[in-house]
């Protein structure tokens, strides 16, 4: 019979039945009025609490940290560490089943996975997480149906069709078989029947193929599960079976897409892009670039190394792109970079396009006009919606030499405005991906130098100060706690980017900015920042860990068909509520960081 | 003398002092001692039908209240075997088969340890009268007396909260459900006598603070200042 406390909630459920009947047997519930202290800050924490009903206050000071709803437990940390790092205080009637300090200490000293869900640093918490992630991925993989595969269309052809014909409509619609019509029956033929036809058994090219067929056609349905016909392709042997869709055949599932279904194949993609022959086929492959996305986090994949991957295939799209619309004289004489987050290969869906053109010298003015608007107008056709900003190659502002560039940098270094502001940052995010890479070196070195920063010490700082401010602009995402606390969890949804994305994002490129640091990527930056002692490399590890959880999280929420970087509360779980949770303090530390380096107080 | 009259329409003092002259073993003298202060025992029976003269307790739960916390990690809970046949209307009501309860104890034996279990605290129920008509059942043969302990209506408790200022004429609905859903306490599964006795306590120290604080439930369904900001 159900009893008031769930045992299969996290982190419980790794509970032996031992072990969950003796915390069961020494939970008592304590009830809280509004108000109402449970945990004083800087006082040992007697027992560790799980909320039934209500909401209660994570503060630290005055100020609210946090906001804990049903199923969260709180505090371990001084459960462990002996005092409480925060205060917990009943924002409504609450009630809370009360485990025991002891017998929570045991339980965490007896059972090391239990243990990890309270214990470790997030970045461990995360790791111990994402293994079982990575463990639970063939399952979700084994629910994909048929229909979510790459199928060939099907084709039909009739009976009496030749052996030559067959090829030649073969190779028009690049498959390798055909569904041949013959009476009320429908067969099968495929490449190889027909080679050995003529080959190994001297039939004429004139032959009809109706004979060659096979009608003992192995078909699934789309709505069959892919390993059904993982399973059905190994027993019968077959390289591709036949969809049925109950009243016809609508095509054929090769054992190719299956291949790369389950594998992932960007390598495919990324030769599409490379062999593509006009802007027609790379817009097939940019499509497919979507997709990918969708398959690989459905496999399970890290979200750093989705970034990765759909970088690599937007950048190899758009240097041939590039290649396909810019006169020889550009593509010798310009170098093509893209800025902001497709700079720093944080790009996972597609946003905005934010790129630019760095020209040597002066370009034949008809020529370049031409390709601003092809190169531009190209990418919008492949999906790329442009740019609100206009900070797009079309813009004569963002494709212009590098003296002219040079002229907008101490432009932007004179009148430091919101625009230069944002103008510095996505500068300094840019990656070359076409053309002359020395340029993109050259036009960085001189920003830093026009800025007066990245040289000696003290130098730039206030500049610096102002760039950095920035990180604060959005409020920390209190708000997602207050969500909680709505009965049907409907609140206004967190913006994931403003609240951590943001300001993890924008206060690194700040830290590395003022260090004259040449990386581009968030993580690569991070890591440098801790070897140059900007913060100890423990903290490193927990702030990068926190940007891909924040990242992984918009990235779900995007795939969910929610719009924008927006994360219901209560489409989460309770421990990835525990994660965010953490995530964000780990960002308001690093806020902190920020704050106190920059002297931000003083604003 | 009040001969004939039920002990339970005296009041509490003289109840008690008549309750002690009358106790036949000095040994439940602890009955009549007052509890720890800010102790009570919420509590709760199934029974094989609805007949305090006929029918017969099958399970026994209580657990014991402290200020603020509900101690369920020292709560009180046996399976009774009845004497009276089990009415096919309580089965379905509370699960328990003749099956099940043919393992249980004695309840000449269970009600002395649930007295223990009590001592003087303050007993807390819904619809309390009828579970404690069942224990005196079992009691007044061994004792000579009824419990005596003072007792708290929880849906006495919400009647005042709810409807104490509602005008004459008002559809008064208190049901345990509606209790429930008016405080917004987890509904378990009803009818197991631990869960009874648990979701009681939690609607006793809800209304209990309700009280304390002023605060009237909206006959349209919420504690009248939940969405005011709070000090």
């Amino acid at each position: 019979m159900a009893g008031i406390f769930d045992r299969s909630d996290p982190p419980f459920d790794r509970l032996t039945d031992d072990e969950a009947a003796a915390l069961e047997a020494a939970l008592d519930i304590g009830y809280f009025r509004p108000g109402e202290i449970v945990i004083a800050q800087g006082r040992p924490a007697e027992a560790l609490c799980i909320v039934i009903k209500g909401a209660v206050e994570e503060r630290d000071g005055d100020e609210t940290v946090a906001l804990l709803g049903p199923k969260d437990c709180f505090d371990s940390r001084a459960l462990v560490q002996g005092e409480a790092a925060h205060g917990f205080v009943a924002r409504e009637e609450t009630l809370c089943h009360m485990l025991p300090r002891e017998i929570a200490l045991r339980l965490i000293r007896d059972n090391p996975r239990f243990a990890a869900f309270f214990y470790l640093a997030l970045s461990q918490k995360l790791d111990a997480i994402a293994r079982e992630d990575e463990a639970g991925s063939a399952g979700t993989l084994m629910q994909a149906r048929v229909s979510d595969l790459r199928l060939h269309p099907a084709s039909f052809i009739g009976s009496d069709a030749t052996i030559e014909q067959a090829g030649h409509l073969m190779r028009a619609i690049d498959s390798n078989a055909l569904f041949v019509r013959d009476g009320a029956r429908t067969g099968v033929i495929t490449g190889m029947n027909l080679s050995k036809a003529v080959v190994l058994t001297r039939q004429p090219i004139s032959a009809p193929v109706g004979r060659l067929a096979h009608y003992d056609v192995v078909s699934v349905r789309p709505d069959d599960f892919v390993y059904a016909a993982l399973i059905l392709m190994t027993k019968t042997n077959k390289r591709r079976v036949a969809v049925h869709d109950g009243s016809d055949y609508v095509g054929f599932l090769e054992d190719i897409e299956l291949l790369s279904f389950l594998s992932g194949n960007a390598q495919l993609v990324a030769g599409r892009i490379d062999r593509a022959a006009g802007l027609p086929d790379l817009a097939a492959a940019a499509r497919q670039i979507e997709e990918q996305v969708r398959l690989l986090r459905r496999q399970g994949v890290k979200v750093e190394v989705i970034a990765e991957i759909v970088s690599d295939l937007n950048r190899r799209l758009f240097a041939r792109t590039f290649a396909l619309t810019a006169p020889a004289e550009i593509q010798t004489q310009g170098c093509l970079i893209v800025m902001g987050s497709e700079g720093r290969g944080e790009q996972t869906m597609r946003t905005d396009q934010d790129n630019a053109l760095i020209l040597r010298a002066p370009a034949d003015p008809a020529a370049l006009d031409a390709f601003r608007r092809d190169f531009t107008a190209a990418l919008e056709g492949f999906g790329f919606p442009p740019c609100p900003g206009e900070v797009m190659v079309r813009n004569p502002v963002w494709s212009r030499t590098l003296e002219e560039y040079r002229a907008a940098f101490r432009q932007w270094a004179a009148i430091p405005d919101e625009t230069a502001h944002m103008n510095v940052a996505i500068f300094y995010d840019a990656s070359a991906v076409a053309g002359d890479a020395s340029l993109l070196d050259a036009a960085k070195a001189a920003l830093a130098e026009d800025l007066g920063i990245g040289g000696e010490a003290g130098r730039g700082s206030a500049y610096m100060a102002h760039f950095a401010r920035a990180t604060e602009a959005f409020p920390m995402p209190i708000g997602f706690f207050n969500n909680l606390l709505t009965p049907d969890g409907q609140g206004d949804a967190v913006d994931l980017k403003k609240g951590g994305i943001f300001p993890i994002v924008h206060g690194v490129r700040s830290l590395a900015l003022e260090r004259g640091l040449t990386e581009t990527g968030t993580a690569a930056r991070i890591e440098r920042l801790a070897e140059r002692g900007a913060f100890s490399p423990a903290f490193a590890r927990d702030l990068t860990q926190s940007l891909f959880l924040l990242m992984t999280m918009r990235l779900d929420a995007q795939l969910g068909a929610i719009k924008g970087a927006l994360v219901r509360p209560a489409d989460l779980s309770s421990v990835e509520r525990d994660l965010l949770r953490e995530a964000f303090h780990v960002v308001k530390q690093f806020r902190e960081i920020v704050r106190r380096h920059f002297n931000l107080g003083m604003f | 003398m009040a001969a004939g009259i039920p002990a339970r329409l005296l009041p509490a003092g003289l109840r008690r002092r008549l309750g002690r002259a009358r106790l036949r073993d000095p040994a439940y003298g602890f009955l009549f001692e007052p509890g720890p202060e800010n102790e009570a025992v919420s509590f709760d029976c199934e029974t094989t039908g609805l007949d305090p003269r006929r029918d017969d307790i099958v399970a026994l739960a209580a657990l014991r209240i402290r200020g603020n916390r509900l101690l369920t990690s020292e709560r009180f809970q046996a399976v009774v075997r009845p004497q009276a046949a089990m009415a096919r209307q309580a089965i379905r009501v509370h699960g328990l088969r003749e099956a099940d309860v043919v393992e249980g104890r004695r309840i000449e034996d269970v009600v002395p340890e649930f007295l223990r279990f009590v001592g003087g605290r303050t007993l807390v129920g819904y619809y309390l009268e009828f579970d404690v008509r069942m224990i005196d059942k079992t009691l007044r043969p061994l004792l000579g007396i009824g419990l005596p302990n003072p007792c708290v209506e929880v849906s006495a408790l919400y009647y005042d909260r709810k409807y104490g200022d509602a005008p004459a004429g008002a559809t008064i609905d208190l049901s345990f459900a509606a209790i429930l859903r008016d405080l917004d306490i987890p509904a378990l599964d009803r009818h197991d006598a631990f869960n009874d006795a648990l979701m009681t306590a939690m609607m006793y120290l809800k209304l209990r603070d309700l009280k304390d604080r002023g605060i009237r439930i909206r006959r349209d369904g919420h504690p009248a200042d939940r969405h005011m900001p709070m000090g």
